[in-house]
């Protein structure tokens, strides 16, 4: 019961946010909610109107020089206009060009001072720092800190308080990824080899909606992200919920579906703290439960899609790395049920 | 010959007589016509193209092998185009299962290699090879052996990769292929393999076009055309000759690279031993801008003609035009790095790049203003071709002025890698180029048939390309401001992103059925267009003083140029050329500055050889995928084929020269036709 | 009777050296993308150096030396070896062009001879480095440049073996006294490049 409501208040939530998003919506550049997004909105815009105007003004240009249609083919052709003629032309081209050159200069101008507050103080930003790998197709996120005991990592969903400046530092796991949440900054890539640092800020609580935006091969199309933003004390139980180890399986259920999990070839690449489990190479299912979406946020983290997730995820997510599980229908139930208590 | 009589047969340096100038003679006019009629049937018999099926593999003439070029690049073309209808068909809805991912994954990678490679590049130099000695009063080109082994090695790449990737084997990491995706531990298999080969075969055959055109454009112009009345359509394929040859190394080498980490374990982009997953982006992408250059600039190039003869005035701003070209190609190279905002490069340098990729927007306004000065008050003649070329205006300048939009590093890093991207990069290609080749199409395609495109089925040709181009990629604007990415198989429901998905699919099928239309009516105008004649637009370059199609020597006389436009500004008296030979093939080089005659150069006839080359070199990096000990075999080979060439006889099957036994020498004209002693 | 004016070719000559050739537009073009190439490469050695803290890198068993600095010997004979063998070239070149048969013969098939050795030169360079091309990037871009100027050295000895056959079996023609000339160029651009990447694989990690 509980679970039908919690499933159904995800679903609408999704839905809700989701629907609007060619008006607005979470997954749009032109709908920004943080410093980062609203700057380069701006950008936009300046350029896009100073753009369309240029266009037309040449558009009419061409079309007026079209007025003297006379269909002749064979007319004599004119190899010395007038002098007269050709001056005033000329007045008229350079002018063109030199406005030209003004207007590119104005753009270069708006375009180096966006740029230059994206990065400005990033070295000084305290706010919170996050670590983002990029894998075939999935985000692994990682939120260090000071004392080891608070050192968590988590998949596919990150949590930022509103209103705090978060500096990201995206790091290349396997091949190049993008990291991009159009409602908040731009992209930066994600390269073997080297790290890239960026900092974005909410000032609206809410879900924003990212997606890769590297071509990283087979599943590039369905590695999306989320990032939750909100109210500072909120942020603080979600991170202190995230930290430690997993809630111990209280139903027999639950216990009969770790003990699923602890023997199956699960354990070989996803980690539960608290258990034996610790491969890192897939996501870390610690506090799964507490993901709104699974499958790189898209698939909503219901009951029913975990257990087709788990029985067979090649067939929404054809290629990625999780084989399909032949699961008996009591093993993968139970196996769902402890999943879904790990909150 | 002896030493003797090699001092004796040509002057050497110091003493070479002067350029010859021009002469009046006295000519009975009865007299003229019989040795002009003996002499055509001797050229006719010289130049005479060989026959049947050996006839095509060894066909050296120009516009043979630009024919060849031109019917390739379009079915390729089609190719592209199909793949582009598969790829909407499967955006068209979201969770679509049209096509598994795998399959899109190799159809756009297909798609942007086809477009870019095998047909963009190609058909903007078979434009060159055909026109350029037509317009400058040749009889061929320079090199025409290393033409017919260029044509070659980009069959044989269009070739290598359709077989790769009908048999399900394509490559999949996009056209640009970027590691490490691309590189051995994410690609497995013999996919990129395909790929980064076929790169070796195009871009050989694009540098050995560079080397053609330049070299004939310098050499062998007509008397009298000097640099400054150099046809715009022979300046752009000149510039774009030189970018090539600057640019297409970095290919190479970024191909070449990749391919020896994927076959022998080489570590350029190996970052856990000091490769450089960036590097690959700098090799490529220095080539890469410069290369879209490379499609871009000769549209420039027919664009000029096109609308001078339907304006029917000269061109505004001659010497502005020719250093917009000549700045954009310098500029262009400045720009790569406006590929890689995303990537860790430090911002300060990046900036440079965005003021550079702003900055060739200059040029390109220059040449638009100078366009619509060309054609403002004159009275107009809006015929097919000058329809495509007002076709460019409108959408090229959308593509500009997103391309500078996509400059600015901050804004970029919104809008890079999304459908705002496919959006600006179809617009500047399709509207900068192709729109411009179709008019191309309509202006030339009497000269190199005889006949008339129709004109009713030219106008619906355009409209439909019009409308259905301007669906598909407007609303890609759109989709990539609002969030979604390129390459990507499908999107969720949710996004939202499915109702202007669905009207790009439906323009696209729109923009092919326009392209539809336009093969109808090739086809239609070979068998019953309206003859042509020489000159059907009354335009003013040289192509159009010579028969349609032209004869196989181009001009009976070489013509000498008074002005820019020759044809309109020729006089009653123009001088023409005479005495080089009618039994061997000859044509005349000129200096490079003033076109001053210097030689009478042997143009050698058809040849096995360049075929046979192409072979070897298909070896090298056909079979070079599969072990590298290809590449010597190969390389053994060609140098076989290149000691036979070498020792060849260079007028293979000239019969004049096999009947008479020995190399025939040069006529000399009839005394009637030479100078009076004083 | 009328006039008709006229330009009269029929004195020209059908080869010249220099510009005037295409053939020398065609060779200085094809030069001219390898050219670009090997600045390219050279560029892409430079970039691969950022990536190491020390350059070469350190090789793991080698005791005697930290620094694993390619050896002098073999490029540095090699590089004599080219040098010098531009004289016989510069010979060649300009006895070609005065017609001077006997002396074209002596030149390149001392030419000739040069090219092979420095072939060999170049096979004991291979052999003389410390890291393989499948060790590590800086290997990968060391004998990458030693082979694609090693293919240059191939090509351009079979170009001088086939005109030195030619001008002993077949006529000293003014049209293989231009080939001649222009394999000379190509020489002087083979040494040419050689010098800038002897200095570069072999001095510039000397200077720290």
């Amino acid at each position: 019961m509980i679970d039908m409501r919690n499933t159904t208040l995800k679903m609408c939530t999704l839905a809700f946010v989701l629907c609007c998003s060619s008006c607005g919506g979470i997954h749009n550049a032109l709908n920004p909610s943080g410093p980062q997004a609203h700057n380069l909105s701006r950008l936009w815009w300046l350029m896009f109107i100073v753009c369309s105007a240029v266009f037309v003004i040449v558009m009419i240009a061409v079309f007026l020089s079209l007025r003297n249609r006379t269909g002749d083919s064979q007319a004599t052709p004119q190899i010395e206009p007038p002098r007269e003629q050709e001056r005033k032309r000329s007045n008229v081209v350079v002018t063109a060009v030199t406005i030209t050159v003004v207007i590119l200069f104005v753009f270069l101008i708006a375009s180096f001072s966006a740029g230059r507050s994206m990065t400005a103080g990033l070295e000084h930003k305290n706010g919170l720092t996050v670590e983002i790998t990029g894998h075939q197709w999935w985000w692994e996120v990682r939120y260090p800190d000071a004392s080891a005991n608070n050192i968590f990592t988590t998949a596919n969903e990150i949590h930022i308080p509103i209103g705090v400046p978060v500096t990201f530092s995206l790091k290349g796991g396997d091949v190049i990824h993008s990291f991009w949440v159009p409602n908040l900054a731009g992209k930066k890539d994600l390269i073997p080899g080297k790290i890239n640092t960026m900092w974005l800020q909410a000032d609206k609580p809410g879900v924003y909606r990212g997606q890769c935006a590297e071509y990283c091969g087979l599943q590039h199309a369905r590695m999306a992200l989320w990032i939750v933003a909100e109210p500072q004390e909120q942020f603080n139980a979600w991170r202190q919920s995230q930290t430690g180890t997993s809630i111990p399986p209280s139903s027999d259920s639950q216990k009969r579906g770790q003990q699923v999990f602890l023997t199956s070839t699960c354990v070989m690449c996803h980690a539960i703290n608290g258990t034996p489990a610790g491969s890192n190479i897939g996501p870390n299912l610690t506090h799964v439960a507490s993901r709104n979406m699974i499958a790189a946020a898209t698939l909503v983290n219901t009951r029913e899609h975990l257990a087709q997730w788990i029985r067979d995820s090649q067939t929404f997510k054809p290629g990625n790395k999780m084989p399909q599980n032949n699961l008996s229908d009591a093993d993968l139930n139970s196996l769902v049920d402890y999943l879904q208590s790990l909150k | 010959m002896s030493q003797k009589e090699a001092q004796n047969e040509e002057p050497r340096n110091e003493g070479r007589p002067r350029a010859p100038l021009v002469e009046r003679i006295d000519v009975d006019r009865e007299e003229l016509a019989d040795v002009m009629k003996r002499e055509k049937e001797e050229l006719e018999r010289t130049w005479a193209r060989p026959t049947g099926i050996i006839g095509w593999f060894i066909d050296t003439d120009h516009k043979a092998i630009a024919k060849r070029y031109i019917i390739t690049a379009f079915i390729f073309f089609v190719f592209g185009g199909i793949e582009a209808a598969l790829m909407r068909i499967q955006l068209m809805r979201p969770d679509n299962h049209f096509l598994t991912p795998d399959q899109y994954n190799q159809i756009f990678t297909v798609h942007g290699t086809t477009m870019m490679f095998l047909f963009a590049v190609p058909i903007m130099t078979a434009m060159g090879i055909y026109l350029v000695p037509l317009m400058i009063g040749a009889r061929d080109v320079a090199f025409p052996r290393l033409n017919l082994y260029g044509y070659f090695v980009y069959l044989i790449g269009g070739i290598l990769l359709y077989t790769g990737f009908v048999l399900n084997t394509g490559p999949d990491a996009g056209w640009f292929a970027y590691v490490p995706l691309s590189g051995p531990g994410f690609s497995p298999g013999k996919r990129v393999d395909i790929w980064a080969q076929m790169i070796t075969f195009t871009e050989l055959s694009g540098l050995a076009g560079a080397v053609v055109v330049i070299g004939t454009a310098f050499k062998m112009r007509a008397p009298g055309m000097s640099l400054n009345r150099l046809p715009l359509f022979v300046w752009a394929q000149v510039v774009t000759s030189f970018m090539i040859i600057f640019a297409m190394p970095s290919v190479m080498l970024a191909s070449g690279f990749l391919a020896s980490d994927r076959l022998i374990d080489t570590h350029f982009f190996n970052p856990a031993e000091g490769g450089d997953a960036i590097l690959y982006q700098h090799l490529f992408w220095f080539f890469g801008h410069p290369e879209v250059y490379i499609i871009f600039i000769p549209a420039l190039g027919f664009i000029s003609p096109i609308i001078v003869t339907f304006a029917r005035r000269k061109i505004f701003g001659y010497v502005p035009l020719v250093l917009s070209l000549i700045s954009t190609a310098f500029i262009g190279f400045g720009l790569w790095v406006h590929h890689m905002f995303a990537t860790p490069i430090p911002q300060m340098g990046q900036s440079l790049f965005t003021a550079a990729s702003m900055m060739i927007a200059i040029p390109s306004g220059v040449q638009i203003f100078c366009w619509i000065a060309t054609l403002w008050g004159s009275k107009l003649n809006i015929k097919t071709p000058l329809l495509f070329v007002l076709g460019f205006f409108a959408i090229f300048i959308i593509g500009g002025l997103t391309g500078v939009m996509l400059a600015s590093v901050p804004l970029d890093l919104q809008i890079h890698d999304t459908f705002f991207v496919v959006a600006h990069l179809h617009y500047v290609l399709i509207g900068g180029s192709v729109f411009p080749l179709f008019g191309a199409f309509y202006y030339w395609f009497p000269k190199w048939t005889g006949r008339m495109l129709s004109e009713s089925a030219g106008r619906l040709n355009f409209w439909l390309m019009f409308i259905g181009f301007n669906l598909v990629f407007f609303p890609m604007h759109q989709l990539g401001l609002n969030g979604m990415p390129r390459r990507v198989y499908t999107y969720l429901p949710e996004t939202g992103w499915g109702t202007l998905n669905l009207v790009a699919s439906i323009g696209a099928f729109i923009l092919a059925s326009g392209v539809l239309v336009f093969i109808i009516n090739v086809f239609w105008a070979r068998a019953a267009g309206a003859v042509a004649g020489d000159n059907p637009w009354a335009a003013d370059s040289l192509e159009w003083a010579t028969t349609s199609p032209p004869p196989n020597y181009n001009f009976h006389n070489l013509p000498v140029v008074q002005g820019r436009y020759p044809i309109w500004q020729a006089t009653a008296d123009a001088p023409v050329v005479r005495g080089l030979s009618t039994t061997s093939r000859e044509t005349l080089v000129t200096s490079v500055l003033d076109a001053q005659p210097e030689l009478c150069f042997d143009i050698p006839g058809p040849s096995i050889w360049p075929f046979l080359l192409s072979l070897a070199t298909a070896v090298m990096f056909v079979a070079g995928i599969f072990t590298p000990w290809a590449i010597l075999t190969g390389a053994i080979l060609g140098g076989i084929v290149l000691t036979c060439w070498f020792f060849g006889d260079p007028n293979y099957k000239n019969k004049t020269a096999r009947e008479t036994g020995k190399r025939s020498q040069p006529v000399r004209p009839a005394p009637e036709l030479r100078p009076k002693e004083v | 009777m009328s006039t008709q004016a006229i330009i009269d070719v029929s004195k020209l000559p059908h080869h010249e050296f220099d510009t005037y050739d295409p053939v020398w537009w065609g060779n200085n073009l094809l030069l001219a993308i390898e050219t670009s190439m090997f600045g390219i490469l050279i560029a892409t050695y430079f970039y691969l150096r950022q990536n190491f803290p020390e350059w070469p890198p350190p090789v793991a068993q080698l005791t005697a030396t930290l620094k694993p600095l390619p050896q002098l010997g073999y490029g540095t004979a090699n590089t004599i070896l080219l040098l010098v063998s531009c004289i016989p070239m510069v010979l060649t070149d300009i006895s070609a062009r005065r017609g001077n048969r006997g002396v074209s013969q002596i030149g390149l098939v001392i030419g000739v001879l040069c090219g092979v050795g420095a072939c060999v030169l170049r096979g004991f360079e291979f052999s003389a480095m410390y890291f393989r091309w499948d060790s590590n990037a800086y290997g990968s871009v060391v004998w990458f440049m030693l082979g694609m100027h090693m293919m240059h050295l191939c090509i351009l000895t079979t170009e001088a073996v086939l005109l030195a056959v030619w001008i002993f079996t077949r006529e000293y023609d003014m049209k293989h006294r231009v080939d001649i000339v222009t394999v000379a160029i190509y020489w002087y651009w083979v040494t040419a490049i050689w010098l800038l990447l002897y200095a570069i694989i072999y001095f510039t990690p000397r200077l720290g």
